[in-house]
């Protein structure tokens, strides 16, 4: 990744930016119904250890080539994305295939909650970090 | 590859490109079309183009690159669908970018690190 992150001061011009944009695992992902009036959130959704690892070998990627004088890093900053799915059921298979996340939510309503709102529209909401980083 | 083994822009499948946020949101979040207006912009692992098309509109000239070759041929082929004269699309890998030196005003790097 440093390499990568060489090789992009490279090509970027002089005061050049970079924008770094990706998943936040520092926050919980959060299930949730949609309701007629907003979300109820049904469950947290964790990213898996593994992209854990990763995110924080990207971290110290960054961190890095800012060491070195490459970059100068402004605050990074969040919002939150919702991904839309047609019922309960469509949320649990995309989790079930998904690469960054936990195979499972861990719900915080009871299963016959569940089971009475499964039909209804769900989305995942998950934070996503971004930082614009200009080149010295 | 890079140091520790990953490969940028292939860790995702393409199909989840729909779920991810559409280009003009993120680009509004980063500091809107200002951010990338008649600038040179490289997309780095940009996939199948959600973001590079996106930008395009606003920027001078957009650059997409990714290793995956198919999502490089779905990005040229939507890039000429939406008439899009300033977006081209490249194979290559992020640890080697075959452009010269101070090619770009900006680069975006969006869920690919």
């Amino acid at each position: 990744m440093v390499d990568a992150l060489r090789e992009v001061h490279r090509v970027l011009a002089p005061r050049g930016v970079l924008v770094d944009a990706r998943p936040d695992s520092r926050f919980l992902a959060r299930a949730e119904r949609r309701t007629t009036r907003g979300f109820q959130v049904f469950g947290n959704i964790r990213t898996s250890s593994v992209e854990m690892g990763n995110d924080r070998a990207s971290d110290a990627a960054i961190a890095r080539v800012v060491r070195d004088g490459l970059f100068r890093r402004s605050r990074p900053r969040r919002f939150w994305h919702r991904v839309p799915f047609d019922d309960l059921a469509e949320l649990r298979k995309y989790l079930s295939e998904h690469l960054r996340f936990v195979k499972r939510a861990e719900w915080t309503v009871d299963a016959a909650t569940r089971r009475r709102y499964a039909k209804d529209p769900f989305v995942i909401r998950r934070p996503v970090r971004y930082e614009l980083l200009t080149k010295i | 590859m890079s140091g520790d083994g990953r490969v940028f822009g292939k860790r995702v499948p393409a199909l989840s490109s729909r779920l991810r946020p559409a280009a003009e949101v993120e680009l509004g979040y980063w500091g809107g079309p200002a951010l990338v207006r008649g600038k040179r912009v490289l997309d780095l692992g940009c996939g199948d183009g959600r973001l590079a098309l996106g930008v395009a509109p606003f920027a001078k000239e957009v650059t997409g690159t990714d290793p995956d070759a198919e999502l490089i041929a779905d990005a040229r082929l939507r890039a000429r669908d939406a008439g899009l004269r300033n977006a081209r699309f490249d194979v290559g890998a992020g640890q080697s970018l075959r452009y010269a030196d101070g090619a770009f005003e900006v680069v975006i790097l969006s869920w690919t690190l």
